[in-house]
C-alpha cells in the first residue's frame, strides 16, 4: 500500500480532508493538476457570510484550516446582520486571494505525513470483486494505491468554460479540466449530473472612477474566525458600490440571445439565489438597477472582482454593459466573466459519512456533491476526511446532527434529498438555527474534535478557560442587580434598577455590545464572550422551546437503521415508499422521514418493523 | 420541515367511541406508566395500582382539588396483553359531552398527550400485537389522517374554506419570505431593509380569529353554553329554574356546583349542553352579603351567552327591569354578534289577571308550565344562532375543531410576531412564530416546506451578488 489514503484535488475540500487524514495520523497523498493552485479562490474574494461563516466557525471547531488561513488573509471584517437578531449574525471577510492561497500551500507542505504530488486522476484501481477501492490511476499511467481515496474534484471533473460563443474544457479559466474521472464513474455505475456557475470580469483597479462609487469600510478591529486566534492584525481594505443602469439592461436584453445560458448551449443547472446579470435582467425587468460590488481581489495585485455581475455574455457585450455602470466609464477588462459546467455526482448516492454507497473505501466532498461555495466545500472536506480515517480504524463514522451543526444540516440535505442546482447554505433551511450560533460552534462541536482526536492541547486548554469564564458571566448576570450607576452609564437600563442584569439584557432597547459597558465586572472578561452570554440569556426562552423540539427530533434520530437493511424485502411498506427507502439507504428513522415522498404512514410500519427486529415478540 | 413525530414511550389519550351524547363512553389510555397515571386522578388508586391485568375496577375520576369529575368503570391491562401490549387503562365513563371532555381534560392534565390519529394501532403494530401483513393497510389508514392536509381534508375542506385559508397563509407567507430573505442575505446584499407589513399581518390575524369563530358550533356542543335566569326578586327565577329542570331530568348531569349566590345545572336545549344558572334576585341590597351576592350574579350574568328575564307582569315593568332591558341588547334586535349575552325577556304569570306582554316578551306561566316548550323553542334557536359566530361576510365557515385550533394557533403565533416586531425584536425572533403561523395553516391545506419557502424568496426578491 503506497498510502493510507489518497485525496484527489487540492482546493477547500480537498486541503480540509487531507489536513485532517494526515493529522490523524494517516499517511496521505494530495494529487493535484497544479500544486500552484492550491488554496485557490476561484470567484468571490470573500470567506464566511451568513450562514457560512457559521460554517468556517464549526470547521475551526472541529480542527480544520479554513478559519486560520482567512485570519492570515483578511483584508476586511464584517458582521453581517447586526441589525436583524443575534442568531442570524455571522463574520465575513475579504480575503487577499494570493495570500490565502500561499498560507493553505504552507499549511499543506508543512504537514507531516502528507505528501502532494502533480498528476490528473482519471480512473480507480478496484478490488477484484469490484466494490471497494484501492487506489487511483493518472493521466500520465501512474498508479497509486491506498485503502480509501477522497474525490474533491470541484469544477473540474469535465468542466467546460463559456464565454458567448466560446467555449473550451476547462475547469478555471486557463487551467485544463480533468477529463476521464467523470466517464469512468459513469462506467462504474454512478449518476453523474451537470450543473453550472459562472463568475464576473476581474477588471482593472487603475481604469476605475472610484469617485462615482460608495465607499463600503470593514470594521476596525478584524476579528479572528479561528476561536484559536486571539487577534488579527492585517492591512485593512475598503470595497465599493455601483450600479447598473437602464442602459446596461438595454445591452443585456439586446443580446441575450448570444448567451449560452439563453441559446440552450448550457444543460446544467445554474443557481438561482447567485443568478447571473442575464438572469437577473431577463427575471426581474421591474427592477431599474442592481447593486455590484467592487471587491480587491488582493493588496499586491491590480485586479478588481466585480461581485454581482456574473455572465457569460460574450466579450464585446461584456465590455459594452460594463462601460454603462457609473465609475467603470473606461474599465478595462483583465479575465472576462464567464460560466463554468461541470460534472457532479448526484450526492443521494452517498452515505451520510459521505462515502459512496456503491464502491466502498470511496468519499467525496465539496462541488463535485453539487454544493457551491468554499465553505460549504471545505464543511465536507474535513467531514470526509474525518470519516475515511474513522473506517480505516473501525470506527462509527462521525455523522453531526441537524440540530448540531450547519454541517449536519449540510450533509443531511444532501444525502437525503440531492439537489437540482447548485446547493448553498441558508439559515432557513437550518430547523434549529438559534441554536447555530457561529459564536457557539466551539461549545458545540469542539468536544467532537477532542473525541475524535483533531483538537490540539492548546485548543482544548483555550476551550476549558472559555467554558470556565462564560459560566462565571452566566452567573454573574444571574445575581448581579442592575444599579443605578449602570444606569447612569446606559440610560436604557434606567427602567431596570433592580432587575437582575440577566432580566435587564432581554429588553430589546438594551444592546448587547453597550451593555458590558455599563457594567464594571463585567470588564475584566473578552467582551466576546460576554456578548455569547448575553445573546444566550437573551434566547434562553426560545432556546428552551426549540430544545424541546430537538428532543422530539432526536427520538426518530437516534433510531438507527442498521446497515444492510433490507428495503426489498420490507413487505409492509407500499411499493412507492420501499423504492425511495432502498435508493436513499437512510440510516436513521429521522433520516428516512426527510427523504422525499415519504409519508407518515410508512414511517409508522418503518418504526414497528425496528421495533420488532429490536426483539419485540413478533408472531403472537 | 416539521418531521413527523412518532414516540413510542409516552402515554397517550382518546375518545374511543364517537363524540356524541350517549349512555356510555370509553376513553383508551395506552403506554408506560398509564396506569399510574390515571391513579392518580381516581378514587381508589390504590387498589387500581394493585389491580391485575384484565380486571375491572370502579370508582370515581377526581378533578385536582378533589372534586368528583365521573363515576367510572376502567378497565386494567398490563403489557404485553391488551390492544396496543402497553400498559393500558379503558376508562368506561358516562356519555354525556362534556363529561366526557371533563374526564379527558383531567387525564391531560395529570400527564396522558392526546393521541396522533392511529397511534393506538401503530402500537399494536410496534408490539407485535397485530399482523406484520395488515401493516400496509394500517399505512393507509394513519396516512390518511395524517396526510388530512394533503388529500383528504383537500377534500373535506370546503373549496371556499380552502381558498380562503390559502389565501391568508399566502399573505403571511410573504411576510415570512421578506423575513427570512433578510436573514439569507445580508443587509448589503438584498439591497434594502423590507418592511414588515404590519397592518397587513394584523388584518390576516383578524380574518383569521373571525374564521375560527365560524367553528362555534362544534364548540357550542362539545362545551355547551350557560343561560342565567335574572330579574327582579319574586318574579319567578327559581320556580322557572325548577320547571326547566323537571321538564328534562333524565338528562341531568351528577355535576353539582351549588354556592350560596346562584345555582347552577345542567340540561339539553336541543342537543346543546346548558349549564343553568339561578341567580340572585335583583333588587336594592338589603345587607352587604347580599349586595356581594348580587354583584356575583352580575358576573355570572356578564359571562352568560343567554339571559331569561323575567318580568313579573302582575307588577308591570318598573325602573329595575326598563334599566336592565336597556342595558342589555334586545335579542329580536340582535344584527350581528352580540358583545353581552342575549336577553330573552318573559312575562311570566299570565295566568292571572295581567297586561298584555310588550312586543318581544313570551308570554309563560311557570305555575302552570305554559308558554314554556315555546321558551324552550326560542331559547335552542337563539343558542344556535349565536353559535355560527363570527363575521364570516362570504359565509365560508369552519367544519372542525381541529380546523379551529389550526386557525386559532396561526392567529396566536401571527400576534406574537406582530407583538415582538413592536417591540423592537429583531427580526430572527419574529421568524419562529411567522413560519409556526404558516406551518399551522400548512396543516390544514398542505405543508410548506423549506423549498417551497426559498422558492417564494427567489421568486419575489433579486438577490445574490
Amino acid at each position: 500500500m503506497d498510502f493510507d489514503i489518497i485525496v484527489i484535488g487540492g482546493g477547500h475540500a480537498g486541503i480540509e480532508a487531507a489536513l485532517a487524514t494526515s493529522r490523524l495520523g494517516f499517511s496521505t497523498l494530495l494529487v493535484t493538476q497544479n500544486p500552484d493552485c492550491i488554496g485557490k479562490m476561484s470567484c468571490n474574494p470573500a470567506i464566511g457570510g451568513l450562514s457560512k461563516g457559521n460554517l468556517v466557525r464549526e470547521i475551526d471547531a472541529l480542527g480544520g484550516e479554513m478559519g486560520l488561513l482567512i485570519d492570515r488573509s483578511m483584508i476586511q471584517y464584517r458582521v453581517l446582520n447586526r441589525s436583524r437578531g443575534p442568531a442570524v449574525q455571522a463574520p465575513r471577510a475579504q480575503a487577499d486571494k494570493l495570500v490565502y492561497m500561499n498560507a493553505a500551500r504552507a499549511a499543506v507542505e508543512g504537514q507531516k505525513g502528507l505528501s502532494v504530488f502533480m498528476d490528473t486522476v482519471t480512473d480507480f484501481m478496484l478490488d477484484p470483486s469490484n466494490s471497494r477501492v484501492e487506489g487511483v490511476v493518472t493521466e500520465r499511467g501512474r498508479r497509486f494505491t491506498s485503502k480509501a481515496v477522497v474525490l474533491t474534484t470541484g469544477t473540474f471533473m469535465d468542466g467546460k468554460i463559456f464565454i458567448g460563443d466560446f467555449s473550451a474544457s476547462s475547469g478555471r479559466l486557463g487551467e485544463p479540466a480533468a477529463t476521464g474521472l467523470g466517464s469512468s464513474l459513469r462506467r462504474l455505475g454512478f449518476t453523474v449530473g451537470r450543473l453550472k456557475t459562472g463568475t464576473p470580469a476581474r477588471v482593472r483597479r487603475s481604469s476605475l472612477d472610484f469617485s462615482k462609487f460608495e465607499e463600503e469600510e470593514g470594521e476596525d478591529p478584524m476579528e479572528p474566525f479561528s476561536f484559536r486566534d486571539d487577534v488579527v492584525e492585517r492591512p485593512g481594505s475598503s470595497c465599493w458600490i455601483t450600479f447598473t443602469t437602464e442602459e446596461t439592461h438595454a445591452i443585456i436584453r439586446e443580446n441575450i440571445g448570444r448567451s449560452p445560458l439563453y441559446s440552450g448551449k448550457i444543460v446544467g443547472r445554474g443557481p438561482r439565489y447567485c443568478p447571473s446579470i442575464e438572469d437577473k435582467v431577463m427575471r426581474f425587468p421591474d427592477r431599474d438597477r442592481h447593486q455590484v460590488f467592487v471587491e480587491p481581489e488582493g493588496l499586491y495585485t491590480d485586479e478588481m472582482y466585480l461581485n454581482g455581475l456574473s455572465s457569460s455574455l460574450p466579450e464585446d457585450v461584456q465590455a459594452a454593459f460594463l462601460r454603462t455602470l457609473p465609475g467603470l466609464e473606461a474599465v478595462e477588462i483583465v479575465r472576462p466573466g464567464y460560466a463554468v459546467e461541470y460534472d457532479f455526482l448526484e450526492p443521494t448516492q452517498l452515505h451520510p459519512s459521505l462515502e459512496t454507497k456503491r464502491l466502498s473505501g470511496l468519499f467525496v466532498a465539496g462541488q463535485t456533491n453539487g454544493t457551491s461555495g468554499y465553505e460549504e466545500a471545505a464543511a465536507q472536506g474535513i467531514i470526509a476526511g474525518i470519516n475515511a480515517v474513522r473506517k480505516l480504524q473501525g470506527e462509527e463514522p462521525l455523522v453531526l446532527s441537524r440540530a448540531e451543526a450547519y454541517i449536519g444540516v449540510l450533509i443531511d440535505d444532501l444525502v437525503t434529498l440531492g439537489t437540482k442546482e447548485p446547493y448553498r447554505m441558508f439559515t432557513s433551511r437550518a430547523e434549529y438555527r438559534l441554536n447555530l450560533r457561529h459564536d457557539t460552534a466551539d461549545r458545540r462541536l469542539l468536544p467532537r474534535a477532542l473525541e475524535i482526536g483533531l483538537a490540539s492541547q492548546e485548543a482544548a486548554e483555550r476551550f476549558a478557560e472559555k467554558t470556565a469564564a462564560i459560566d462565571e458571566i452566566a452567573e454573574l448576570l444571574a445575581s448581579r442587580k442592575t444599579d443605578a450607576a449602570a444606569a447612569a452609564i446606559l440610560p436604557s437600563l434606567a427602567g431596570h434598577v433592580g432587575d437582575s442584569l440577566a432580566q435587564a439584557s432581554k429588553d430589546p432597547a438594551v444592546h448587547a455590545d453597550e451593555f458590558a459597558s455599563a457594567i464594571p465586572e463585567l470588564s475584566v472578561y473578552r467582551p466576546d464572550w460576554v456578548r455569547e452570554v448575553l445573546i444566550d440569556v437573551k434566547y434562553a426562552g426560545y432556546i428552551v422551546k426549540q430544545d424541546r423540539a430537538i428532543e422530539r427530533f432526536s427520538k426518530l434520530e437516534e433510531m438507527r437503521i442498521p446497515a444492510g437493511f433490507d428495503w426489498a424485502g420490507a413487505t409492509g411498506l407500499s411499493n412507492e415508499a420501499r423504492e425511495k427507502l432502498k435508493a436513499i439507504d437512510p440510516r436513521s428513522v429521522g433520516q428516512a422521514a426527510r427523504v422525499s415522498g415519504i409519508r407518515q404512514g410508512d414511517i409508522a410500519v418503518l418504526l414497528m418493523m425496528l421495533t420488532r427486529r429490536r426483539g419485540g415478540d413478533g408472531d403472537r | 420541515m416539521p418531521t413527523p413525530t412518532y414516540s413510542l414511550d409516552d402515554a397517550i389519550v382518546a375518545l374511543a367511541t364517537p363524540l356524541a351524547e350517549s349512555a356510555l363512553a370509553v376513553i383508551r389510555t395506552s403506554g408506560p406508566g398509564s396506569i399510574e397515571l390515571v391513579a392518580s386522578a381516581f378514587s381508589r388508586f390504590s387498589a387500581l395500582k394493585a389491580a391485575s391485568g384484565n380486571t375491572l375496577v370502579h370508582g370515581f375520576i377526581l378533578a385536582a382539588d378533589g372534586g368528583l369529575i365521573d363515576e367510572v368503570v376502567l378497565g386494567v391491562y398490563r403489557a404485553p396483553h391488551g390492544y396496543t401490549g402497553e400498559d393500558s387503562i379503558e376508562v368506561f365513563c358516562h356519555g354525556s359531552i362534556p363529561g366526557v371532555g371533563r374526564v379527558i381534560e383531567r387525564l391531560l392534565e395529570v400527564g396522558f398527550r392526546r393521541a396522533k390519529p392511529g397511534e393506538f394501532t401503530l402500537r399494536a403494530f410496534a408490539n407485535g400485537r397485530m399482523d406484520l401483513t395488515r401493516a400496509e393497510a394500517v399505512s393507509e389508514v394513519i396516512a390518511a389522517h395524517t396526510e388530512e392536509s394533503r388529500m383528504l381534508a383537500l377534500r373535506r375542506l370546503s373549496g371556499a374554506l380552502a381558498d380562503r385559508v390559502g389565501e391568508l397563509k399566502s399573505g403571511i407567507l410573504a411576510a415570512l419570505a421578506a423575513v427570512e430573505v433578510q436573514l439569507d442575505y445580508a443587509e448589503d446584499d438584498a439591497a434594502e431593509d423590507i418592511e414588515l407589513d404590519i397592518a397587513g399581518l394584523g388584518s390576516i390575524e383578524r380574518s383569521l380569529r373571525a374564521l375560527a369563530s365560524t367553528a362555534g358550533r362544534a364548540r357550542l356542543f362539545r362545551d355547551g353554553a350557560r343561560v342565567a335566569i335574572a330579574g327582579r326578586t319574586n318574579a319567578g327565577k327559581s320556580s322557572l329554574f325548577n320547571l326547566l329542570l323537571r321538564e328534562d331530568r333524565s338528562i341531568v348531569s351528577d355535576v353539582h356546583g351549588t354556592t350560596r349566590d346562584y345555582i347552577e345545572e345542567w340540561l339539553d336545549v336541543a342537543g346543546v349542553p346548558v349549564s343553568l344558572f339561578d341567580t340572585a334576585g335583583l333588587r336594592e341590597p338589603g345587607d352587604r352579603v347580599e349586595a356581594a351576592g348580587i354583584e356575583r350574579s352580575g358576573r355570572v350574568i356578564g359571562s352568560a351567552a343567554v339571559v331569561l328575564y323575567l318580568v313579573d307582569a302582575t307588577g308591570g315593568l318598573d325602573d329595575g327591569d326598563r334599566d336592565f332591558l336597556a342595558s342589555h341588547c334586545d335579542y329580536t334586535a340582535k344584527t350581528g354578534v352580540a358583545a353581552g349575552p342575549v336577553v330573552i325577556p318573559i312575562w311570566n304569570k299570565v295566568d292571572r289577571e295581567v297586561p298584555a306582554s310588550p312586543p318581544g316578551f313570551i308570554p309563560v306561566s311557570v305555575k302552570k308550565g305554559e308558554g314554556v316548550d315555546h321558551l324552550l323553542s326560542v331559547l335552542g334557536s337563539v343558542l344556535l344562532e349565536g353559535s355560527a359566530g363570527g363575521s364570516s361576510a362570504d359565509g365560508v365557515t369552519v367544519a372542525s375543531e381541529r380546523q379551529q385550533a389550526l386557525l386559532e394557533r396561526a392567529a396566536d403565533s401571527l400576534a406574537s410576531a406582530i407583538a415582538s416586531h413592536r417591540a423592537g425584536e429583531p427580526l430572527d425572533l419574529v421568524a419562529p412564530d411567522l413560519r409556526d403561523a404558516v406551518d399551522a395553516l400548512g396543516e390544514m391545506t398542505g405543508e410548506v416546506s423549506t423549498a417551497d419557502m426559498l422558492e417564494e424568496i427567489f421568486s419575489r426578491f433579486c438577490v445574490g451578488k
